[in-house]
Order: structure tokens, then sequence, then C-alpha cells
């Protein structure tokens, strides 16, 4: 490796820096992204202890009267089936986590690794990659995901590769773009005219630059992928019950919408809240990686 | 211009049957079929097998198809037996779009509104009114906008409304629009109106501005008449992903209020595996999105003269 190597790799070492420094005061200053971390902080801690306790177990039937209203032995109430809805919503709480982390993490894995291939040998890759993502783009995503689930059956890794597979162009498109412009780059071309191989260009000078805005990205993903599940479950089609999905609670709750409307309100606002934060988060490193909307 | 339509519109008739094909293909892997049932006998199962077609290998059935559609004959549904598909979906048709239009007007009215107040009224408290109640909107599921819309028009604003959404009473009246089309429609609000603020605020500090406000303008002038214009043009980009999305979302929301639409049609045809149905619904899905996004790409130009398509 020669001498030239070192000093390019040393500016990337303070760009990640003073990326991470941009990101602590940017989101200090933005109490609703900190607020947001704090619910999400909530979700996750509820979603990691329902794996190993609830205050009942999640699908048990007949802990009392069916659609009870709150009480102090059941905060939430229960539903139809008299089973406890403060357990299910953290059972609900893990469901949407493995979904909204499995999703973003998929789609940025296969987003970047299109972008890259279209932003960096550009030519007729470039052309492929491009015409697949506009054609996708005119694809009703609902409707696709419906089907890969009935294809392929409603397994929890099933869900994820389908909204992946309606949610990937929007990776691919920024990756790609970043990279388009990041190749041109003194930098690289310093990389590049050292010798450094393609791998090493991508992995070690292009990628980390495009770091930003891909967290960014994934950290949207997030709820829109949670969502997504909420709706297929919704709709039926999601993970199976007796899995307390926030989609299929409120589902079965809003047949009761009139008798008993804890049942769906109790998912319903479990979903608007995680959303709400992953939202309020994603906008707070925006605005932390993107020094021009800070301005504003 | 015209070439620009013509040829994304062939580009999205291209992708319809391409998409539509592989669903096509995909449904006739699925186990059963759509003539399990007490009412039909084994034998006149398998004559109805013989009449769709259905025991002839794939390849086959795919090329009588195609063939088919490209005369714009989409097949027979298998459940209604005897009847075209298209015949069948015209009035779902007309419900969806319908629904669909009405909620993407929702979205449109309420976040330029939103996106145009915060905009020119930055880091003042209607902004960050406005700016949280769009983050608020886009986190709020459809079918919960729809529950607390159900919610307050069968308590609070029962005298206005009598209870009518929400009911299975057949679809038509225009009364029954609005609930529907505000749950579908809200949540996309919020991306519509962020899009526009950030756009009304990079507009404010351009020169042009600058000269309009000199010449003494006022100020629904200077807003209206010159930031507005270049300001949509940002929001025109993102209209294209919203209309998908409301189109399809409308799946979701003609199940929650019982409304007759393709939606509803699409995922009973899933399920009974009524495969022509299936595959005709996807096909005329693919349609619309496709055109919706042409039509709003043709946008372009008519705010932006400098674009050329």
């Amino acid at each position: 490796m020669s001498v030239l190597e070192h000093p390019a790799e040393h500016r990337t070492r303070r760009r990640r820096g003073a990326l991470l420094a941009n990101l602590r005061t940017g989101l200090r200053r933005n109490w609703l992204a900190l607020l947001g971390i704090v619910i999400i902080f909530v979700v996750l801690t509820a979603a990691a202890t329902s794996v190993v306790w609830t205050p009942y177990p999640v699908g048990l039937q007949g802990l009392g009267v069916p659609y009870a209203g709150p009480s102090l032995a059941h905060p939430f109430g229960l539903d139809h089936a008299g089973r406890d809805l403060l357990s299910r919503v953290m059972g609900g709480a893990a469901i949407a986590m493995v979904v909204g982390v499995g999703t973003s993490l998929l789609t940025a894995v296969v987003g970047i690794l299109l972008g890259m291939l279209a932003g960096f040998y550009r030519g007729w890759v470039d052309t492929v990659v491009s015409t697949i993502i506009s054609i996708w783009y005119g694809i009703p995503d609902l409707l696709v995901a419906l089907l890969f689930v009935v294809f392929l059956g409603r397994g929890l890794q099933n869900i994820i590769i389908a909204i992946t597979l309606t949610r990937w162009m929007e990776m691919a498109r920024l990756v790609r773009g970043q990279t388009l412009s990041l190749r041109e780059r003194d930098y690289v071309e310093a990389a590049r005219a050292a010798g450094t191989r393609d791998r090493n260009l991508v992995l070690r000078h292009i990628l980390p630059n495009a770091a930003g805005p891909i967290i960014v990205q994934a950290t949207y993903l997030l709820p829109q992928a949670i969502l997504f599940e909420a709706f297929l479950s919704y709709l039926g089609l999601g993970v199976r019950p007796p899995a307390p999905s926030w989609g299929t609670m409120a589902a079965d709750g809003f047949r009761a919408i009139q008798f008993a409307p804890h049942t769906v309100l109790a998912p319903a606002i479990a979903i608007s809240l995680t959303l709400l934060a992953f939202n309020w988060v994603g906008d707070g490193l925006r605005d932390a990686f993107d020094p021009r909307m800070r301005q504003q | 211009m015209v070439t620009y339509a013509i040829r994304r519109t062939l580009l999205v008739v291209f992708g319809a049957i391409v998409v539509s094909s592989a669903v096509f293909i995909g449904v006739r892997q699925l186990p059963g079929n759509a003539f399990l049932s007490d009412r039909v006998s084994p034998s006149q199962a398998e004559e109805l097998i013989h009449y769709y077609h259905l025991d002839e290998p794939w390849p086959r059935q795919y090329v009588r198809w195609i063939g088919g559609l490209f005369q714009g004959d989409l097949g027979e549904s298998f459940v209604y037996r005897g009847q075209s598909v298209l015949t069948l979906l015209a009035p779902k048709i007309r419900v969806s779009l319908g629904l669909g239009a009405a909620a993407l007007s929702v979205t449109v009215v309420v976040g330029l509104s939103l996106g145009l107040v915060a905009g020119i009224r930055q880091n003042q408290w209607i902004d960050y009114t406005a700016s949280t109640a769009a983050v608020v909107s886009y986190s709020l599921p459809n079918f919960f906008i729809a529950t607390l819309l159900v919610l307050l028009t069968s308590t609070a604003l029962y005298r206005l409304t009598h209870g009518a959404f929400y009911y299975e009473i057949g679809w038509g009246q225009l009364s029954q629009i609005p609930v529907p089309a505000i749950a579908l429609g809200l949540p996309y609000s919020g991306i519509v109106a962020r899009q526009m603020r950030a756009g009304i605020i990079d507009e404010l500090r351009q020169d042009y501005v600058r000269t309009a406000w000199s010449k003494g303008l006022s100020e629904s002038a200077v807003v209206l008449r010159h930031v507005m214009r270049n300001a949509l043009i940002p929001v025109v980009t993102i209209l294209g992903p919203v209309a998908t999305t409301i189109l399809t979302g409308g799946l979701v929301v003609e199940n929650i209020f019982g409304i007759p639409g393709l939606g509803r049609e699409f995922i009973n045809s899933i399920l009974t595996r009524d495969y022509n149905m299936t595959v005709a619904i996807f096909t005329l899905y693919s349609l619309f999105v496709g055109v919706v996004n042409v039509s709003i790409d043709l946008l372009y130009p008519v705010l932006d003269p400098k674009i050329r398509l």
C-alpha cells in the first residue's frame, strides 16, 4: 500500500469525528428528537422485556370479562378473548421492532449494493438499475407485498422481505446519487491514483462519506416498515394470530369500537407514538447531518 | 413533451404487463383453487377447471391471457361464473377512483395550506404548530384516524352525520365520502406540508422575491403570484409517490369502512383464488398508479417553463 493512502484515511477518520460531534450538538438542540429517543427507549425496553416477561401470558384467554375496560389489574383493559391488552401491546412492540429494524437493515444492504454499483460503475449497470428503479416505482406497493406474503407464507422474515421489496428503491436512488457525486471528489481521485482497488475505494472512501444520508433514510424507513406491517396485519394478512401484532389488535378492536373503544385505542396509540418518535428522531438526524437545514 | 408523454405511457403499459405477468404466473403456484366448495361436486369442479383451462400448463394459459389482454379481455371471474371480470369491476373502479381523488384533494388542500402558513411565518408559533401537526399527521396510521373519526362522528357529531359512514349500507351517497377520504388522505398531507414549507422558505430568500417586495407588492401578491409557483415544484416531486400510496392505501380504508371498491375485491379474490380477478385488479392498479405518475410529471413544465421534458 502506498504512502498516499494514509493522509486520505486520516481525513476520513477526522470527518467521522466531526459527524459525531455534529450529531451530538444537533440532537441536543432539538428537544423533539430527544423526546423521540426517550419514547423509542421505552418501546425498546417494553419489547425486550416482553421476550422474557409480560404481566400476563400474551396469549392467555379468559382473564376476565371480555372487553373489560382499563382497571388496576389490567391497565389497558381486556380484548375480545379476555386477553390482557398491556401484555399484548408489549408483545406487539417486539414484533414491530423486529420488522422495523429488520426491514431497515435489509433495505440498507440492498439499496447500498445496487446504488453503489450503479453510481460507481455507471454505464450500462447504471442504465439497468435506474430503469428497474423507475419501473418499480410504478408498482402498487401494498398489493405486491400482500401477494408476496400470500405466496410465501406469513412468517416474520417473509413480511420483512415483502416490505423491503417495496421500499428499496428510495435507498438505492439516494446511494446512487451520493456515489455519483463522491466518486468525483479529489480524495477519491488521489486514492485511485495511489492504486487503491475498487472495493477499498468504495468501502473506505465513498461509503463512510455517504453514511449520513443513509442513516437518515434508514431511520425514516423504520416507521414506514412498522406501519406497513400494521397494514398487512390489519387486513388479516400479516403475522399469523394469535401473535400480538398491533395491526391485528387494532383490526380486532375496530369491530368493538362502539362499546369497547379501548381495544382499538391501545394498539393504535402505541403504534402512533412509536411512528411519531421515529419520525422526530429522523428529522433531528437530518437536521444534524445537514447544516443547511439547521440554519433554516 | 408529447413524445415524452407517449414514451412514459408506453413504459407504464410495459411495466404493468410485466408485473401482471409475474402475478399471473405466481397465483397459479398457490395451493388450492376456486372450486373447493361444498356446493361443487368433484366432477363439476373438474369440469370447471377444464372450462377455465386451469388444467393446461401455465405457459399455454399465459399465452391465451396475453392474447386476450391485447383485445381488452381479462377473462371471466371464477367465483361469479360466466361474468367478465371487467364488467364486474367497472362499478368498483368508479368507487375506488372516486375515493382516491377525494382523498388526494384532502391531502393537497390540507398539506399546501399547512405548509404555506408554516413557511411564510417561519419560526413563529404558527409554524411550530403547523409543523408539529404535519409530523403528527403522517405518524398516524389511517386506521387510527378512521377510528377517531368514527368515534367523533358517532358521538359528538352524530347530529351532523347520523353515523352514515361506517355501516355497510351500500355506497353511492355523497355524504359517505368525506370520512373515509379524510382517513385516507390526511396522513399524507403532513408530507406535502413539509415539502411545501421547505420550498416556501427556500424561495423567500431568492433575489426575485426581494425585487417583488421592493416594487411595493402586497404580501399576498408576492407569495401567491411569485413564491407559490416556484415552491410548488418540490411538492410535485413527492406528489407522485404520495398519490401512489393513497391509491393503494385505499385497500385498507375500503376494508375499514366496508366500501365496495377494488381493494376489498382484491383481497377477496386472493382468498377465493379467483385468479383472473386478482390479476385484473393488479393490472388496473398498476395502470392507475402509472398514469397518475405520468400526469403528475407533466405538471413540471406547467409550473416551470424552463423544464423541458
